[in-house]
């Protein structure tokens, strides 16, 4: 059974006549990597928020359809209990952030589970090792990087051990380098089996680790297939305003511009200088 | 060209935040002309933005210079300096206050203190350059975003700077967004106004920039062309900067070819049906 589904939802904000879900259809299934695009307003972080149930328990507005999460009903479940199952990082990880030390900000939500104290430890130095940030336990946030910030933001998240983790653009304000350590440490996430979702404009990193992209305008999902297909699509992409990862795009014009064949188009650096090594030299 | 070419320089750069000890600049020393189209890139914290915070001198040098337009901004108030270095800021909505839009554009000027006609003449030419004629009484906010945005780039024309700075034209905002504030920066450019961009998106970067500065530990640490800068792809990733796709590429297809300009997605797909062409022959 998947772990995530949304059947037929539509939502619209209190006050608003426009629909920010339209008749979606989504599901995820446990252990995928999901990247979800899409110009600004499309509709994505909503989408994030009905997971979640802050929509429409919290945001409140319009709800029709009904989104499940790992069995249970997203839109009745109380979202402290959801948050148990699933983890949500935002753009703005310093909102999210109010302990004076890094080790406080893991902690607290933990406590408030009435973890026997062990069993926070155990998890406190895990996830500390898995971002990185060990030595910089007892920092106050406010001295760290916009990336090292963003990674306490992901450390507190999976503190709670939820299976499924969504970044709804939480690289935007990091440098390329920062975005980079993000994408990865989602990778390794998704190889421990944990299931993700990322909302991303990155799309050159979103193409490296997800397995499946979706793409969604004006609350509607337009594509959803596999990371290859929906990114090979360049007119597509670039008809919405979404740059495509620019050795696809390399191999596009080649192909629509001078007539070379490819089987497939590349989305990586090392699949372009494979391609075209092998098309230089036939 | 001449020295009097250059609109903004920096010499032997210092600057300490005062609750540090290390020093967030050391030793930069720069030479931006009038026309440069310069894109200033680094990672979060390798000092960019405080370098940026002292062209509209927000900051002011620990030590060593600042000299705008022709102007130390030791000793000049930030309103002063607004006259030479227009700031735009990646959202229109941040910016844009007033009722009408021409109030919106009269505002800077006003407050530099320009006489009415001076005013009124500053108004009609940034209306006709923004494409904005005939909006002058409607509510700002009832516009559409794109003419937002072209007002929120005319009120700062309006005040004649000399420079333009963009911090960060991709924050909260899409791919489509970017390139259309860049677009307007681009043809201003174009008319001669030097513009100075920072961001942390690369692929933006090569479109539009002419000549990058890295910097890396409150150091410039690479300064020329876009081509030349991205093709350094070793240097560029010790910076913790990731080249756009297309110059790795061009480094492990094409060794030997010597970019004489910045390249996008089109260009090395040209230069490699060349260099094919160039193998079989």
């Amino acid at each position: 059974m998947a772990i995530i589904e949304l059947r037929d939802v539509s939502f619209a904000y209190k006050d608003s006549t426009v629909l920010a879900l339209s008749h979606v259809n989504f599901s995820v299934e446990r252990g995928e990597f999901v990247g979800v695009i899409g110009p600004t307003g499309a509709g994505k972080s909503t989408l994030c928020w009905t997971i979640v149930g802050v929509v429409p328990q919290i945001l409140r507005g319009e709800f029709s359809g009904a989104v499940f999460v790992n069995g249970l009903a997203a839109n009745e479940t109380p979202v402290a209990r959801l948050a148990q199952i699933v983890g949500l990082v935002q753009q703005d990880a310093e909102a999210q952030l109010l302990m004076t030390d890094i080790e406080k900000e893991i902690t607290f939500p933990l406590e408030n589970l009435c973890l026997p104290r062990e069993e926070i430890d155990k998890r406190l130095n895990y996830v500390l090792d898995l971002v990185g940030l060990r030595e910089n336990r007892l920092r106050h946030p406010f001295y760290l990087s916009g990336g090292q910030k963003q990674r306490v933001a992901v450390a507190a998240v999976l503190a709670m051990e939820p299976e499924i983790l969504i970044l709804d653009e939480a690289t935007s304000e990091l440098d390329p380098v920062g975005a980079e350590e993000i994408h990865d440490l989602a990778g390794s996430l998704k190889k421990q089996g944990k299931t993700i979702i990322m909302v991303e404009h990155n799309i050159d990193e979103l193409a490296r680790h997800a397995d499946r992209i979706v793409v969604i305008d004006h609350g509607e999902i337009l594509r959803d297939g596999p990371t290859r297909e929906v990114l090979s699509d360049v007119d597509f992409l670039c008809g919405l305003g979404i740059y495509p990862p620019q050795v696809t795009q390399v191999a596009y014009h080649l192909s629509r511009q001078y007539g070379v064949q490819f089987e497939q188009f590349p989305l990586n650096v090392e699949e372009g200088e494979e391609l075209f090594g092998k098309m230089l030299r036939a | 060209m001449s020295v009097d070419d250059i609109v903004l320089k920096t010499e032997e750069l210092y600057y300490r935040y005062p609750t540090r000890s290390d020093y967030a600049l050391i030793n930069v020393n720069l030479d931006i002309r009038k026309g440069e189209f310069v894109a200033i890139i680094g990672q979060n914290g390798s000092g960019k933005t405080t370098l940026i915070k002292h062209f509209n001198g927000l900051l002011k040098p620990t030590r060593g210079r600042v000299i705008v337009d022709g102007k130390d901004t030791r000793g000049l108030p930030t309103s002063e300096l607004a006259r030479s270095v227009g700031y735009v800021f990646q959202n229109p909505d941040h910016q844009i206050f007033a009722e009408t839009v021409k109030d919106e554009i009269d505002f800077g000027p006003k407050n530099l203190g320009f006489p009415p006609e001076r005013i009124e003449q500053a108004r009609q030419r940034v209306l006709a350059e923004m494409g904005l004629q005939g909006l002058e009484e409607e509510m700002p906010f009832q516009l559409s975003r794109g003419q937002r945005q072209r007002l929120a780039v005319a009120s700062v024309l309006a005040m004649e700077p000399v420079i333009l700075i963009v911090d960060e034209p991709t924050t909260g905002q899409d791919w489509r967004e970017s390139i259309s504030l860049m677009e307007l920066i681009y043809q201003l450019n174009k008319k001669g106004h030097t513009c100075v961009v920072t961001t942390h998106n690369m692929n933006l970067v090569s479109l539009f920039a002419r000549r990058v500065i890295v910097m890396w530990r409150s150091e410039v640490y690479l300064d020329g062309t876009t081509q030349e800068v991205f093709a350094q792809v070793d240097q560029i990733l010790r910076a913790g900067i990731k080249p756009p796709e297309v110059y790795e590429l061009a480094r492990r297809l094409l060794p030997d070819v010597r970019l004489d300009r910045p390249i996008i997605p089109e260009d090395l797909a040209e230069l490699l049906v060349k260099e094919r062409e160039k193998i079989h022959r």
